[in-house]
């Protein structure tokens, strides 16, 4: 483990002994996106073996087994949420892909879908299969184009081989595609907001319950899961359960897909197993921050931010260790924060985020992240702040908590306690002297 | 009587491109096909207007005030036509860790547009818009669908000065991390794709 500022080691984690790269293993390889190619190395075998081998109780049993948990951000347990579906009655049953990446820091999806598209489309067809479902629904994010022309010539590739559509691979399994674009909208990542945008609707988030998998699309029952879950059912298919289980931790099984931006030497994308710690992908793998850095946001914007500590940056990355320091594994998007950015003004940019993505369904959340807080934060860089807007806005971000249809005002109200707790002085020292501890320097360095 | 002026419908003479887009969804989720018919005129027209909107709203069996309402629920529809080349400028956190701010505002400057301004030719317009995903390859501009990222002041003025001739270079295909190395060590053992010319429209 390197505790240099910079390491000058050469590791990369697709290249680590330790493991075996496999969700971003054909990832920024030329052509790896077309159907041959994915054969090529194997592609599909895994559908076959799950839709000719196993019966759909079996699929689930499988993927509970693996110890597989949503990589959404949430972490549900993936095989325990797919067994929720009703027994079928006859009538359609979807499963759902929320391609709907936009979690400031978060964009792993992205080079899937774009690189590696039939990898998803694969865990799509198992998961269907698993939960007898006949058509899939893949909501892929608006500004996503190239994701969405990759998936829909390889959408029409399998089509026309046979991958999808009646008898599929062969067997008597019918299963189909539906590709929609969405169009600029972060709640759409929220389950029943998506689904309400696929039907043509405002999205905004459905009352629960219920829930997606008794009334989801079209009202009919529906299991909607993160893109990086569907791929990584393929590999548990493929090599088993126990192959899965084998990598990570107690509660945090397999390898999940980290990213690191901010002021790093190589940013990016970074396969390793559930319990690495931040100093290895910070470090080790991105090559640590190019500039002094006071704290990190652990998994993505809505995740609680942890000060750049020794102790922090060896808290291994899986559920229970996140959960315990007072934070989320989210996405698993890191977003390192340099000693030089104003931590108001960091926040500021994030509150401006979720007000501006606020749906405007719920008043706490309208009146609460849309209006007051940003104004606040506005008034404060301003220098015009006082010791109890200070108090008040803390007071505001606990009210928040809990009290909209869905996360997002939590989303919002999560980090900014988390400044206000590590980083108060910050703000104090707005309200003393009316200027900003770090002022706003040029970071466009290129 | 006075001859009022008469639209063309949108889809009048596309009738196989609807037919398409409405046979995506089962015949009892017709109003799924909302979503695409609206992206479908504004690639055309770069807005969708009122009259399109009353026109998308009876195929799909809605009341215009529906349409709209959902229209304008999602920040990349447009109801005033956006230049030929909508210049997209993330600011969101890592973005703005890596210079969003100033990237949006030598775009602003080397235009002379702000968000949501469309210069007289048409030819640009701007708009601040959210995280875009593109985190690691920070700062990023999008042009109409593509993605330039990791810009340089000398990249936007190049990509600026191409597209005053008309021209779109083609989109960047950063991938950060360590995926670049594996293109590389990968490369050899890949059937390479002709089709793929790395483009967007």
């Amino acid at each position: 483990m390197s505790t240099v500022a910079e390491s000058s080691r050469p590791i990369t984690s697709r290249f680590d002994p330790r493991f075996e790269v496999t969700l971003y293993r054909y990832v920024g390889v030329e052509g790896a996106h077309t159907l041959d190619a994915y054969r090529a190395h194997g592609g599909y075998a895994a559908a076959t073996k799950a839709l000719t081998e196993r019966t759909p109780a079996q699929v689930i049993d499988e993927v509970k087994a693996s110890g597989l948990r949503g990589r959404g951000g949430a972490g549900f347990p993936t095989g325990l949420k797919w067994s929720f579906m009703p027994p079928p009655d006859g009538g359609q049953r979807f499963i759902v892909c929320n391609a709907d990446e936009s979690e400031p820091g978060s964009f792993k999806d992205r080079y899937l879908l774009e690189d590696d598209p039939h990898q998803v489309i694969e865990g799509m067809l198992i998961a269907g299969y698993a939960i007898q479902a006949t058509l899939g629904v893949l909501y892929v994010r608006g500004e996503y184009y190239r994701a969405y022309e990759r998936l829909q010539a390889a959408i029409d590739e399998a089509r026309a081989a046979g991958v999808l559509g009646t008898g599929v691979l062969g067997t008597g399994v019918d299963f189909d595609l539906i590709l929609h674009r969405g169009a600029g909208a972060y709640i759409c990542g929220e389950e029943t907001a998506l689904m309400n945008s696929f039907e043509g609707l405002r999205a905004n988030p459905r009352l629960k319950p219920p829930f997606p998998a008794q009334a989801g699309v079209y009202g009919r029952p529906t299991t909607i899961n993160n893109v990086e879950s569907f791929a990584s059912v393929v590999h548990i298919i493929d090599k088993g359960a126990a192959w899965y289980a084998a990598m990570g931790t107690d509660d945090s099984k397999g390898t999940k897909l980290y990213q690191v931006s901010g002021p790093v030497h190589r940013p990016g994308v970074y396969e390793l197993p559930m319990g690495a710690s931040f100093r290895e992908l910070i470090y080790d793998l991105a090559g640590g921050p190019t500039e002094p850095a006071k704290a990190f946001i652990p998994g993505g914007s809505s995740t609680p931010m942890l000060p750049w500590t020794d102790a922090n940056l060896d808290l291994p990355m899986d559920y229970a260790s996140m959960a315990k320091a007072g934070t989320m594994l989210g996405t698993g998007g890191v977003i390192v924060i340099p000693e030089s950015k104003c931590i108001v003004d960091a926040m500021y940019n994030l509150v401006r985020f979720y007000a501006h993505e606020s749906c405007g369904k719920c008043t706490p959340c309208r009146e609460g992240v849309s209006t007051w807080l940003p104004k606040m934060f506005q008034k404060l860089l301003a220098g015009l702040g006082t010791c109890e807007d200070l108090s008040l806005m803390e007071e505001m971000v606990r009210h928040l908590r809990g009290t909209a249809f869905c996360p997002l005002a939590d989303a919002c109200a999560m980090p900014v306690a988390a400044s206000f707790q590590h980083f108060r002085s910050e703000y104090e020292h707005l309200v003393d002297t009316g200027t900003p501890l770090h002022p706003r320097t040029s970071r466009w360095v290129a | 009587m006075v001859d009022l002026p008469t639209l063309q419908p949108f889809f009048a003479d596309k009738l196989e491109l609807l037919a398409e887009i409405l046979g995506r969804y089962p015949e009892y989720g017709r109003r799924s096909a909302l979503m695409p018919l609206l992206w479908e005129v504004q690639r055309a027209e770069r807005h969708v207007s009122e009259a399109r909107i009353e026109e998308i709203a009876e195929i799909i069996g809605v009341t215009a005030t529906e349409a709209k309402g959902v229209m304008s629920f999602y920040s990349t529809y447009h109801e005033q036509p956006v230049g030929r080349y909508h210049l997209q400028v993330c600011r969101t956190l890592s973005c703005a860790l890596a210079g969003g701010d100033e990237l949006y505002a030598h775009v602003c400057e080397r235009t002379g547009l702000v968000n949501g301004e469309t210069d007289a030719e048409g030819r640009f317009s701007i708009q601040n818009v959210e995280c875009l995903g593109s985190c690691g390859t920070a700062p990023v501009l999008q042009v109409n669908d593509a993605f330039y990222e990791r810009v340089t002041r000398s990249g936007v003025d190049a990509l600026l000065e191409a597209m005053r001739r008309d021209e779109l270079p083609p989109p960047t295909r950063e991938r950060g991390g360590d995926n670049a190395s594996a293109a590389k060590a990968e490369r050899q053992t890949t059937p390479a794709d002709p089709t793929d010319a790395g483009g967007a429209a």
